[in-house]
């Protein structure tokens, strides 16, 4: 236990020689085989070590009879064969593996490979490694240059992520990459039969690489172990938990007032109240509270709350001003100097100017949409909010105005918010209809702008989410660095 | 008395909780305040530890076998004099619910002033150890559940925090002419069963489930008026 968390865990996510078990002579479309193609697309550099009983050569690599017999030892292995065939493999790796991630299934998913799951783990031991799964999909760690998953990008980003279910690991690759997440890895761990989500939680805490983390748990393995290491990390990363099952823990029978009010996730909402980990329920509030972290620094010393809108859709706005509202986030109306400022711009009529200012295109089209800087150096200079989100409902604009308009409203909100350093987060709501082409437009606009990190949401409401989501961290280390300067110590 | 000393007695006895007065003193060995009480068996006991104690007092059946004493007919309050204490203690003889079951004897307690009723819960969570819970006493938590969970040990910023989650939160502070509940005096309780060296984490293998029911909390300060601890299984 002498070497650090990020040194123990480098061959998994940087590792020179993998071996891949499973793949066959014949048919290409098997899994360790697409595994392989998929090595060498994505740039993988070290050594690919096929396993395989009889083949000499499998996909123009020099096959092995076992783990035991690469030329090198193997800092990663990918083992996809028949559930029974695993233990025996890794027995006989004699401690020339470090991480063997099996991705078979008929183990402790079922009831009938609970025991060869026992048998598996001790077989691991044996063979003197750690062990990923059984029952998943694959590791995609960008710095190893290695993915299980269709190719992403290959520059690492600052998102880790692990997940307990394969298929949602790669809706959250896919998902995720399309809304502008950049990963410093996703690790599937399937059933956790050895490494489970505390071991892989503390290493992207101790990563540096690592920003944020995103962890889909189904069972918390052991929950206190998970409750102290985000308790000691005093929130110092974010940290998004998608908890799948919550209204089907299994409890005891209660045989007290507390034991039957305890209910089936109690506990959750109290290890994020305690810990500020933000708790999410579905798999698009858990993207677009990751994306919101990997674009914006939090602010503590002033957490998110004072929210101005700013688009065109007065509908729209009116609805996200209660939707917000039951967030807990303000979409107050301005004060009377703002609201002078604003006036004393001569908007053409329809605009509206308290807040949410809701600009019609008519307005913000107004010189190619520069208008949009002195809208908000008003309201930044006057109204002093702490996010703004700019919505703009792209069905309008598409077709009517220039296409630069969009660009430059956009730019020129980048305008203001550099003259006023760290007052506002900034965000953008692209809404669209579903039109094919509008889609189109959207994509590479979203991409523009998270490129220059703006976080771009598709809804008002995914936008309010990840609002919360950012409010609720920096709430919780302000109150909690209060207390340690010592105004409400113990 | 450690708190050990009650748990290995219940265990020796084979009881699967603790008796009422047991608990209490768990809670006394913590620094949590209860009633001033004494166990008596008979009405000749009754009268004679009566003399010991300031009315008026409440009398409660002391039974394994019975779950809610009240339902039962084993409990009654306000009693001002030997002879209505006394009477009480034949009365609950007499009755068909308490003359059937296991009785380890009737414990007479003196009546805490009164205020507001909270209840402070526990609960040993196969995954995350020993809970704390906190909620408003009667329908609050009974019907509505505007009850707060926190993994021990909490820290006063979480007991506050459990506060201000609940629904009726501003109940405490006094509405429609009742005084306000000392939010202090909860905190502190809070923090004697789930705090870092509380009773939680002191026991963590042995209590499994526990209501505080009702804590009674007045402007001034805070008294475990019944105490019911389930234990682990041995």
């Amino acid at each position: 236990m002498s070497a650090s968390v990020i040194e123990r865990f480098a061959p998994l996510f940087q590792p020179k020689t993998v071996a891949v078990v499973g793949a066959s002579t014949t048919k290409g479309t098997a899994l360790p085989n697409v595994f392989i193609r998929r090595l060498r697309e994505f740039g993988f550099e070290g050594a690919i070590y096929p396993i395989h009983p009889a083949a000499a050569e499998i996909d123009g690599l020099a096959a092995y009879r076992s783990l035991a017999e690469t030329p090198e030892p193997v800092d990663y292995a990918y083992i996809a064969i028949a559930a029974a065939q695993v233990p025996p493999l890794l027995r006989e790796a004699r401690g020339r593996v470090r991480f063997a991630q099996v991705i078979s299934s008929g183990f402790g998913e079922v009831e009938e490979g609970k025991e060869l799951q026992e048998e598996l783990v001790a077989a691991a031991r044996a063979g003197g490694m750690r062990l990923l799964g059984p029952n998943c999909l694959g590791i995609y760690t960008p710095r190893g240059r290695v993915t299980f998953t269709e190719i992403g990008p290959r520059e690492t980003g600052n998102v880790g992520v692990l997940s307990q279910s394969g298929g949602l690991g790669t809706d959250i690759i896919r998902r995720g990459l399309s809304r502008g997440l950049k990963f410093s890895g996703l690790i599937t761990v399937g059933n956790c039969a050895d490494l489970g989500p505390n071991e892989l939680l503390e290493f992207y805490l101790a990563d540096p690489q690592t920003k944020v983390i995103g962890m889909y748990i189904e069972t918390a393995k052991d929950g206190r172990r998970l409750f102290e290491i985000l308790r000691d990390a005093r929130a110092a990363k974010p940290v998004v938990i998608l908890k799948g099952g919550r209204t089907q823990q299994g409890r005891m029978a209660a045989a007290s007032h507390t034991g039957a009010l305890a209910g089936d996730d109690r506990v959750w909402v109290a290890l994020s109240r305690q810990t500020g980990c933000v708790l999410v329920e579905t798999l698009d509030q858990f993207i677009d509270a990751l994306l919101v972290f990997q674009t914006l620094a939090p602010r503590p010393q002033h957490p998110t709350r004072r929210i101005v809108l700013f688009g065109n859709g007065g509908g729209a706005s009116v609805l996200a001003t209660d939707f917000f509202a039951r967030l807990g986030l303000d979409v107050a109306p301005f004060d009377r100097p703002t609201i002078e400022r604003l006036a004393a711009l001569r908007l053409p009529p329809g605009t509206s100017i308290a807040n949410p200012v809701d600009a019609p295109v008519g307005t913000l089209q107004q010189d190619d949409g520069r208008v949009a800087e002195k809208i908000l150096e008003a309201i930044y200079g006057s109204g002093r909010p702490e996010a703004l989100v700019m919505h703009l409902n792209l069905s309008v604009f598409v077709g009517r105005t220039k296409d630069e308009v969009l660009d430059n409203l956009v730019q020129a909100a980048l305008r203001v918010q550099s003259h006023y350093p760290g007052q506002a987060h900034f965000m953008l709501v692209l809404r669209s209809d579903g039109d094919p082409k509008l889609e189109e437009r959207k994509r590479e606009f979203r991409a523009r702008a998270v490129a220059l990190g703006i976080p771009v949401y598709d809804e008002m409401e995914n936008a309010g989410c990840a609002l919360a989501a950012l409010a609720f961290h920096e709430c919780f280390v302000q109150a909690r660095s209060f207390l340690s300067s010592g105004a409400r110590a113990r | 008395m450690s708190g050990f000393d009650e748990i290995a007695e219940a265990r020796n006895r084979r009881r699967s909780a603790l008796d009422e007065p047991a608990g209490k003193r768990l809670l006394a060995s913590f620094g949590i305040a209860v009633p001033k009480s004494a166990v008596v068996q008979d009405t000749v006991q009754a009268a004679s530890q009566f003399a010991g104690l300031t009315p008026p007092v409440v009398l409660k059946v002391m039974s394994p076998d019975i779950l809610h004493k009240s339902d039962a007919g084993g409990v009654k309050a306000g009693l001002q004099t030997a002879a209505e204490v006394e009477q009480a203690v034949r009365v609950m003889m007499a009755s068909p619910q308490i003359a059937n079951a296991r009785i380890d004897g009737f414990l007479l307690e003196e009546m805490a002033p009164p205020g507001q009723e909270i209840v402070v819960g526990a609960l040993r969570d196969p995954q995350f150890g020993p809970l704390v819970m906190v909620g408003l006493g009667g329908i609050f938590v009974e019907v509505l559940a505007d009850v707060a969970f926190r993994i021990c040990p909490i820290t006063r910023l979480d007991a506050e925090e459990m506060l201000d989650e609940l629904k009726g939160a501003a109940l405490l502070k006094g509405t429609r002419g009742r005084r306000p509940a000392s939010r202090e005096a909860i905190v502190d309780t809070l923090l004697k069963v789930g705090g870092e060296r509380g009773l939680l984490m002191t026991h963590a293998e042995d209590i499994r489930e526990a209501d505080i029911n009702p804590l009674i909390v007045s402007e001034s300060g805070a008294v475990a008026v019944d105490a019911r601890f389930i234990l682990t299984e041995a």
